[in-house]
């Protein structure tokens, strides 16, 4: 819906001249989100700096019935920070600031713009972190991380971001300000905390996130195991996880990739392997020592080729940069790529990773692996040239069949990144009728009139497809993290 | 019993599994029937016909936490999950276990103790306790200092809606962002949006080694700056509880003003390493002294009893000793004794008042000074259980913020809007 000359006067009047995004190209920067397949230019921006504008401009929306799309820092791969139907974008990126660092009562109060590595870096030396770490975190926001339930790589050990959401503020759909849960743990009634994150801003827009900070372990010890074979490695990765140890991560990369970050940012992983394990542990020193010695018999008992600990800080970073940059390298190195976040039961990880070898086969593309094993959250990375003919078209066949497989092994569609306009049609195959339809039920008891974020998260929403703008699918951008 | 109803209920469960509603009473109140299903079908036919019929249900755990809440205002109809009680998946390589909600959580454990896994909730009382009640109520017990709540455990839920409807939120595995997150929202609801009759469970590891320590402290304050030190360690606790000085004359142990009891567990080499750190720190306090195992069942014990009233406090770590001295001070002028304990570490306590106080006197001289006292931090005070006769005058929930409220209010419509589940008795008389 337009957006009349006086709505967009009374907006400019709320937020000041620069407050506003209005000229196309302006806009077009907020076209789509990492997923870059999906579309849908605002028709206006809005870069409010506190929550008093924020529930101005929901209001607004809400009388005006325009939609409203959050958006923090734009780095999801799901279509979800874009607007398919146009109308109002509210971009958090302004709202930036720490309102609170609380280390006695382990937690601080953020606005929903800050950066989620400039937590950790602000409270790191005196001791504590933000446990959540999307690879994206130096460029992501905290306020996105709540509104997907972002994972990362040691949310083996520390759980995913709603497991350290304490409190959020936000505006909901109806207009109301909302302030859910807080520094104190428990409060008496339904903990909408809980069940807001990771709702993709279909309730409201988060204005402030309240968070838990944990303690800096007393030691950490990255170990990198290289296997000749990718069963191997899987079967190593389930034998750590059924020995009743909790690595803080257990990452799984392929030969592709291997190939991919030695060739793009050197990092000197073992050339001739098919499988690289990066197992991280921390915790007690001597904990860790005990752990150590029981992961390393277990890769040995794997057959591994090599296995290599990083001895300081700086192989241990150059060992996790390989895995953090690990995607946006490969892309450089295809044309174009689908990426999936399915999850599996830990046990199938061998069954899945057969599975994915024959599906790349019969559909003759590269697909290429970098994800969190040791939570079975797969990032296949399926490899093709659209200026192919047919390619394309073998690479959504291949998407397709490795989600059916994940669900079938009793895995779930997405893990980490979330569902936006990408997966809300893979929503079936997960849940039953009577299950949608009560998520459907919950958004309208915070939405009423259905401006927030349309089109995203639910398959049956009423406003969905209709002028969704599927572009031709581009190249994975230089720097995108999964 | 006869009737039409009687009938349509025998009709669904069989005669055996019907009962009259005389045997258990909520909170004094009595139902007219207690059903006792078998299978998920079961109730959902029940709640068909509850729907149907308009009658008020109430579901039924173990019947343990049955007297959290506001007194009934209406009941027809308990349906009783302790027939569901089976393993329904467990694969112990998934670190998961899916099981039906009338499991006891004791239960559990020998299925999981088997294959050295653990479901770290062990709310008081835990054993006696079934998986679906204590996700209902959201309890929790000292192995949440390490661990997380009972939010952070369910991964998937299965329940039936006041209609009948069988429904399903979450997944099987430990990280799913697919849809809304509705085990979170069916975790604490105390059965308002849906009996829930399946969970899946995020388990851990059993701890290879496990040992506990008492600190002692000759004051409240003594205990604060011990507590603080000890959070901002590199110590990893299990559990860190606090006992004021009735809870630990309650445990036998040697008479303190306050104590913290903390756990550790790890491989053998971690939990001496820490030990030896924990000793260190417990100097200050006038030396740590080990504890047996059965501690903490012991521990348990002293706040799962059924006299008294019992309070669930919510406050800051940092104001965990302060509110524990605030809750002495208000039962001691009533001439009541206070046995406190909890999780020191989360600001999450449980307090037994016993004693003679007249019904009229607990809202004024307990409730609101305490809740007041609280309400800047964004504590709360839930009477966790009380006599009928008091309950009928206090606010059982206290006050919730009112947008929140609002919209709480309007979720409950949206599901249940003819009153079919535990009408009136949760927050704002949801």
């Amino acid at each position: 819906m337009p957006l009349s000359p006086a709505v967009v006067s009374e907006l400019r009047r709320l937020l000041g001249a620069d407050g506003l995004v209005v000229t196309p190209e302006g806009r077009m920067t907020y076209e789509c989100d990492m997923h870059t397949f999906y579309k849908g230019t605002p028709d206006l921006v809005a870069l409010p700096r506190t929550t008093a504008q924020v529930f101005a401009l929901v209001r607004l929306c809400r009388r005006e019935r325009v939609a409203v799309v959050p958006r923090g820092s734009g780095t999801g791969l799901i279509g979800g920070a874009m607007a398919p139907h146009g109308g109002l974008m509210i971009s958090t990126t302004r709202m930036n600031e720490i309102v609170e660092i609380d280390l006695p009562n382990r937690c601080a109060t953020v606005q929903p713009g800050l950066i989620n590595l400039w937590l950790s870096n602000a409270v790191r030396d005196r001791g504590y972190f933000f446990a959540p770490d999307p690879s994206s975190q130096m460029v992501s926001s905290i306020g996105g991380n709540a509104s997907t339930n972002a994972g990362g790589p040691h949310c083996l050990k520390y759980g995913v971001t709603v497991n350290h959401v304490l409190g959020l503020e936000l505006v909901s759909g109806a207009g109301e300000l909302l302030r859910l849960g807080g520094k104190v743990h428990d409060r008496p009634g339904y903990d909408l905390t809980g069940v807001t994150v990771g709702s993709e801003g279909t309730f409201g827009v988060v204005t402030a996130v309240t968070v838990r900070l944990l303690h800096v372990p007393e030691g950490v010890r990255t170990t990198l195991a290289a296997f000749a074979s990718i069963e191997d490695a899987s079967e190593a990765v389930s034998a750590i996880i059924a020995a009743g140890i909790v690595p803080a991560a257990l990452e799984m990369l392929d030969e592709a990739v291997i190939r991919a970050i030695n060739e793009g940012i050197h990092a000197g992983y073992p050339k001739d392997a098919a499988a690289v394990l990066l197992i991280e542990l921390d915790g007690p020193d001597a904990e860790i020592a005990v752990h150590a010695e029981r992961v390393a018999a277990i890769c040995r008992d794997h057959r591994a080729l090599e296995i290599r600990v990083a001895k300081n800080d700086a192989e241990r970073a150059l060992l996790w940069k390989g895995r953090k940059e690990a995607a946006g390298v490969l892309g450089r190195m295809t044309a174009n790529w689908l990426l999936q976040d399915a999850v599996v039961p830990r046990s199938k990880l061998p069954a899945i990773m057969r599975e994915m070898g024959a599906i790349a086969a019969r559909q003759n593309l590269l697909i290429a692996n970098v994800f969190h094993a040791g939570d079975g959250n797969l990032h296949p990375l399926i490899c093709y040239d659209e200026r192919r003919p047919g390619e394309q078209e073998r690479a959504i066949r291949a998407n397709e069949e490795l989600l059916a497989a994940c669900i079938a092994l009793g895995g779930s569609v997405t893990g980490e990144h979330g569902v936006g306009v990408d997966k809300a049609k893979n929503l079936p195959m997960q849940y039953a009728p009577a299950d949608l339809n009560f998520m459907a039920r919950l958004r309208r008891a915070w939405d009423p009139d259905n401006i927030m974020n349309p089109g995203k998260l639910l398959p049956s929403h009423p406003a969905c497809g209709e002028a969704l703008r599927i572009g031709a699918p581009a190249s994975i951008p230089a720097g995108a993290w999964v | 019993m006869s009737g039409a109803l009687a009938e349509k209920l025998r009709a669904i469960v069989g005669a055996e599994h019907l009962a009259a509603g005389a045997s258990l009473p909520v909170d004094g109140v009595t139902p007219r029937f207690v059903a006792r299903p078998g299978s998920v079908a079961e109730v959902s036919r029940l709640l068909v016909l509850a729907h149907a019929e308009g009658l008020a249900v109430a579901p039924r755990g173990a019947g343990t936490a049955l007297g959290l809440g506001n007194r009934p205002t209406r009941l027809d109809l308990v349906i009783a999950l302790g027939r569901l009680n089976r393993v329904v998946e467990y694969e112990p390589a998934d670190v998961t276990v899916s099981v039906e909600a009338g499991m006891t959580l004791d239960d559990l454990e020998r299925a999981l103790g088997k294959h050295r896994q653990l479901l770290p909730l062990d709310p008081p009382g835990w054993r006696a306790r079934t998986v679906g009640g204590a996700l209902a109520t959201n309890a929790s017990g000292p192995l949440r200092f390490r661990y997380g709540g009972a939010r952070d455990a369910l991964l998937g839920v299965r329940f039936v809606q006041a209609d009948g409807s069988v429904t399903w939120g979450g997944a099987k595995v430990v990280k799913s962002v697919t849809g809304y997150d509705t085990p979170k929202l069916m975790t604490g609801a105390l059965g308002t949006l849906g009996v829930i009759v399946e969970i899946t469970l995020r388990l851990h590891p059993a701890p290879e080694c496990e040992r506990s320590w008492l600190l002692g402290f000759a004051s409240l304050e003594a205990a604060r700056g011990c507590l603080a030190a000890l959070l901002d360690s590199a110590l990893q606790p299990s559990r860190i509880e606090i006992l004021n000085d009735s809870a630990l004359a309650a445990t036998g142990q040697p008479p303190a003003a306050a104590a913290l009891a903390v756990s550790i567990a790890s491989v053998d080499e971690a939990v001496r390493a820490q030990g030896a750190e924990l000793d260190r720190l417990g100097q200050a306090a006038g030396g740590t002294r080990r504890v047996a195992d059965d501690f903490w069942d012991l521990y348990g014990s002293f706040f799962a009893g059924a006299g008294g009233v019992r309070l669930g406090i919510a406050c800051l770590a940092t104001s965990v000793t302060e509110t524990v001295a605030t809750v002495e001070a208000l039962a001691s002028r009533r001439g009541l004794t206070a046995r406190i304990g909890g999780c020191a570490g989360v600001g999450a306590l449980t307090a037994v008042l016993e004693g003679e106080c007249p019904v009229d006197a607990w809202e004024p001289a307990i409730l609101t000074p305490l809740r007041e006292r609280l309400a800047d931090e964004g504590g709360s005070v839930i009477v966790l259980q009380c006599p009928v006769a008091l309950k009928e005058r206090i606010d059982v929930w206290g006050p919730i913020d009112s947008a929140a409220l609002a919209l709480m209010k309007r979720i409950k419509s949206e599901f249940d809007p003819k009153g079919v589940l535990n009408p009136g008795r949760f927050v704002g008389r949801i």
